[in-house]
């Protein structure tokens, strides 16, 4: 389970990404579920490091931090051998007799002011190197990335400060050690030793109670001034080596402190900000209130569509003129106007309000030597009862007489199922005729 | 515990009864999936919160031999004392005749314990010849409500309720396909009077669907509003080296903004009918054809959903307006109101300039940064108009309204069109000039928190302004 607040928010960002995929009712059931379980248990909603352990499939993002690593290695890297060397130059190239201690007190001035500038750019979230090392990267970074690219860059520039701080120190310790190393201070400037003492001694205000060795006393600050023009030898060359506890207190209270506090800060900061942009994120308000939105479920089963095939069309006849018997089923009423073309065929009815025994009677009265029509409304699908009768009928009338479906319609889509009847009856003699447009009183619909 | 209400779905075949069900369990699947009387098995929708069921509907199919099952019934029973048991009787005698396959299917549920709701279809006149099945019905001797449903465009329904009500103990209108939600909270208040043990989940379920409703209203909102933050702000680019083109980059990378403008509010779309669990919907909108008619980027569409010049320069002075205050306040008032004053004129000059004839202004190509390898970055967008935050609002607010008052048993297209008033007279005008700030303002990455925030808070007002709008007759266009 990730507890790093930047490992948490891309590790959401990226399940919020790939939820956006999933249907909002699959969601929901899944996220309230989850609450459900921890509710019956007496415990709180789930965290988000609890919900993505839950749901997530262990995959962690890693491509967007590779890049902020291999710059962070990178810089300590060039930090470190940067540090080394520049400790090195400052020994070598303004000595070899005497080595300037205003100089290297300016160099640590310069280092601090480098940490804190990085750290001021860091909180005020601006990137100075942004367009440089966007360049350089031309793939956008990861979204949940982008409003820490300061953070980021100010973190990795204080790593590199603290490796160049680290070994500078190291690097002065060990010629300390190998070398014999001299040290007096000059500068152009009028001041007198006593005042050069005042400098010294406030600086060394932070040790000053607790390692007075490494307080250099006026002795030392007026023993080992010195002009570049003169060329007289000091009068204690032992006396000046006596600077480098005060050195070394210097750079490590003012630079390497400094620095070490300041990656601290950054590193905070960036957590700081992660954990703010994982509270302001867009998903955790949703998932919030999916937690603890009841999951109204309303049935998700949908019939299975049955793929139903209508035959063909085949020529759809006309009722003929010789019909013997027209059957009006279930109250479909052509309104007299079928009569004229079927000559003298006998009107019954049958099916709907009429009792099983008038269906009887009417199979009787029906003259079935001659073609049968049946008026049917072709809104309403043909029912088992339609499907008693026709078997009836056929029993009655035998297999050769023609029996005319005569559909009442209003319009071509309600056919189908009349088709399909048709076909599934697998009756030689039973047709489907072409419709007949329904009185619009009468179909209503 | 006692078990969940249970409802039986009965009636003629197809008389709608699949379209009830599927607007009250919210599934768009059932009236599209079958074909009028073809329902040969019951299917059950439960409704459930947290896995708790409150209630359950069952789909069964019609009717098939309604007078064969009455009169084995008249023969079999002695007295009106033993009616249900012979409804009994007959399905177990008929449980494997494929003949009375329908009626045992339908039976089942009923003699289980559930109650009755039968649908007859009220565009039809009444005839006496489903009166086989409700005598059926009424010998099962289960609590029972009629409902008439209006499939086609007649009216019978004095003739039905009066006929209906001598079999039934409620009788009910309800037009499953337009009939609005409250209607159907009220039916399903209306199922809980059926039986007293029913009265309590029906009245929790009820409360469970409201609610359901606001959440997604809520949600719903909250997606145009990432969807119009996402419009706002998107940008194309692409690599613009010293020997290309600029006017065919131009163009090249306006027509792909554009391109991705039209996936991103089709995405938004899919997502609110999904939302709403409206999964076949078919979609039928004049601007499908990108071309021309009422395309996002069309003439058509800024005069339906955009604002005028005033209307801008308005909103946009007060949205200058309320920046500038906050200069004033960080002077203590000492300012004199000064800030307020230049923030109200820039803003209003801003809209004013931006908001020309639509799409002119949409955006222009900007050259950035060189690039690694050569070349620099070229860049169309985010939108410069004003006018477009506006035209994809309207539209997203029309599309909402019309699906999220849609039931489920529609299959008519969805037909998404505007009226002849602005719904923008329906917000007030502290809302209109945040609503124009907001648009003006888009969050640029996603945890911009603050400028989201005022965005969906916006859009959360709009979606109300646009209901009031919607109720209002000259709405309807």
């Amino acid at each position: 389970m990730s507890s790093s607040p930047l490992r948490l928010l891309l590790d959401f960002d990226a399940q919020y990404r790939r939820d956006r995929d999933q249907t909002p009712a699959f969601l929901h059931r899944r996220d309230r579920r989850l609450a459900l379980v921890r509710e019956q248990a007496g415990a709180t909603p789930p965290s988000l490091a609890e919900w993505l352990h839950a749901v997530g499939d262990g995959r962690h993002p890693t491509a967007p931090l590779r890049r902020w690593r291999r710059l962070n290695g990178g810089l300590v890297l060039a930090g470190g051998v940067l540090g080394v060397l520049t400790m090195l130059g400052l020994l070598y190239v303004t000595g070899p007799a005497r080595i300037n201690v205003t100089l290297f007190l300016a160099l640590v001035l310069v280092q601090l002011l480098l940490a804190v500038l990085t750290a001021g750019q860091s909180l005020a979230g601006w990137r100075p190197w942004g367009a440089l090392l966007d360049r350089s990267d031309p793939d956008q970074p990861a979204p949940a990335l982008r409003p820490l690219q300061p953070q980021l860059a100010g973190r990795a520039a204080q790593a590199g400060g603290l490796a160049f701080a680290v070994t500078a120190l190291l690097t002065l310790l060990a010629q300390i050690l190998v070398r014999d190393l001299a040290f007096g201070w000059s500068t152009t400037l009028q001041t007198s030793a006593p005042a050069y003492h005042g400098l010294v001694d406030a600086l060394a205000w932070p040790w000053r109670g607790w390692l007075p060795a490494a307080v250099p006393d006026l002795n030392l600050v007026a023993q080992s001034r010195y002009f570049r023009l003169q060329n007289g030898q000091p009068a204690d060359p032992a006396l000046l080596g006596g600077w480098w506890p005060f050195l070394v207190m210097t750079w490590l209270c003012y630079v390497v402190l400094p620095r070490l506090a300041l990656l601290m800060l950054a590193q905070a900061h960036l957590r700081h900000r992660a954990r703010r942009l994982l509270r302001d994120h867009p998903g955790v308000a949703a998932l919030c209130e999916r937690f603890t939105t009841p999951w109204v479920d309303s049935g998700d089963e949908a019939p299975a569509a049955v793929p139903l095939t209508t035959p063909a069309p085949s020529p759809a006849p006309q009722p003929p003129s010789e019909t013997g018997t027209l059957i009006r089923w279930a109250g479909a009423d052509d309104q007299g106007r079928l009569r004229p073309r079927l000559g003298e065929a006998r009107v019954l009815d049958a099916g709907g309000a009429a009792s099983l025994e008038q269906d009887r009677d009417t199979l009787n009265r029906a003259n079935g030597g001659r073609p049968v029509v049946i008026l049917v409304r072709a809104w309403e699908p043909p029912t088992g009862d339609l499907a008693d009768f026709l078997d009836d009928a056929r029993a009655h009338w035998g297999a050769a007489t023609p029996i005319l479906l005569q559909p009442l319609a209003t319009d071509d889509r309600g056919l189908a199922p009349w088709q399909r009847f048709v076909a599934r009856r697998q009756d030689a003699a039973l047709q489907l005729c072409s419709p007949l447009p329904a009185d619009q009183e009468a179909a209503a619909p | 515990m006692t078990a969940p209400p249970r409802f039986a779905v009965v009636g003629h075949p197809n008389k709608g009864k699949s379209s009830i069900v599927a607007t009250l369990a919210q599934n768009d699947g059932i009236a599209i999936a079958l074909e009028p009387g073809t329902t040969r098995d019951s299917h059950h929708y439960p409704l459930s919160v947290d896995g708790h069921v409150l209630y359950e509907l069952i789909d069964t199919p019609g009717f098939q031999r309604p007078r064969k099952v009455l009169a084995w019934l008249q023969a079999h029973s002695a007295s009106a004392s033993d009616r249900a048991d012979t409804v009994r009787a007959f399905v177990t005698q008929h449980r494997d005749d494929p003949r009375f396959h329908d009626e045992c299917e339908l039976l089942t549920p009923i003699l289980d314990g559930a109650g009755i709701l039968y649908v007859v279809d009220g565009a039809v006149p009444y005839s006496p010849e489903q009166e086989a099945e409700m005598e059926i019905l009424r010998w099962t001797g289960r609590p029972s409500l009629a409902l008439i449903n209006r499939i086609g465009q007649g009216d019978h329904l004095a003739d039905w309720r009066a006929a209906l009500g001598q079999y039934f103990q409620i009788v009910r209108d309800f037009d499953a396909v337009r009939a609005p939600f409250d209607t159907h909270l009220s039916l399903l208040r209306g199922f809980g009077q059926l039986a007293p043990d029913w009265e309590a989940p029906l009245e929790e379920a009820v409360n469970h669907l409201r609610d359901q409703r606001r959440h997604r209203q809520h949600r719903a909102l909250g997606l145009i509003a990432e969807a119009l933050a996402d419009m706002l702000t998107h940008a194309e680019s692409a690599r613009f080296n010293e020997h290309d083109n600029r006017d065919a980059l131009e163009h090249d990378l306006a027509r792909r903004w554009r391109d991705r403008q039209r996936r991103r509010e089709q995405t938004l779309r899919r997502d609110v009918e999904a939302l709403y669990r409206h999964r076949h919907l078919h979609r039928r909108e004049q601007q499908l054809d990108w071309d021309g008619g009422h395309d996002l980027f069309s003439e058509q569409a800024r005069r339906a959903w955009g604002v005028s010049r005033t209307y801008l320069a308005t909103a946009g002075f007060g949205a200058g307006a309320l920046g500038g205050a906050g200069i004033d306040a960080l002077a203590a008032g000492h300012s004199l109101g000064t800030g307020a004053l230049i923030g109200g004129v820039l803003g209003a000059a801003g809209s004013l300039y931006y908001g020309g004839k639509y799409a002119d202004k949409l955006g222009a190509l900007k050259l950035l940064a060189p690039l690694a390898g050569g070349g620099r970055r070229a860049e169309f967008g985010p939108v410069r108009d004003p006018q477009f935050g506006y035209v994809v609002l309207g539209r997203a607010l029309e599309h909402w309204f019309q699906v999220s008052h849609r039931n489920h048993a529609g299959r008519d297209p969805l037909t998404l069109d505007h009226g002849d008033r602005h719904w923008l007279e329906q917000l007030p005008r502290g809302d209109r000039q945040r609503l124009q700030k907001a648009l003006q303002n888009p969050p640029r990455h996603q945890s911009d928190g603050k400028r989201r925030q005022a965005l969906e808070q916006a859009v959360e007002n709009a979606g109300g302004a646009f209901l009031e709008w919607r109720k209002t007759p000259s709405a309807s266009g």
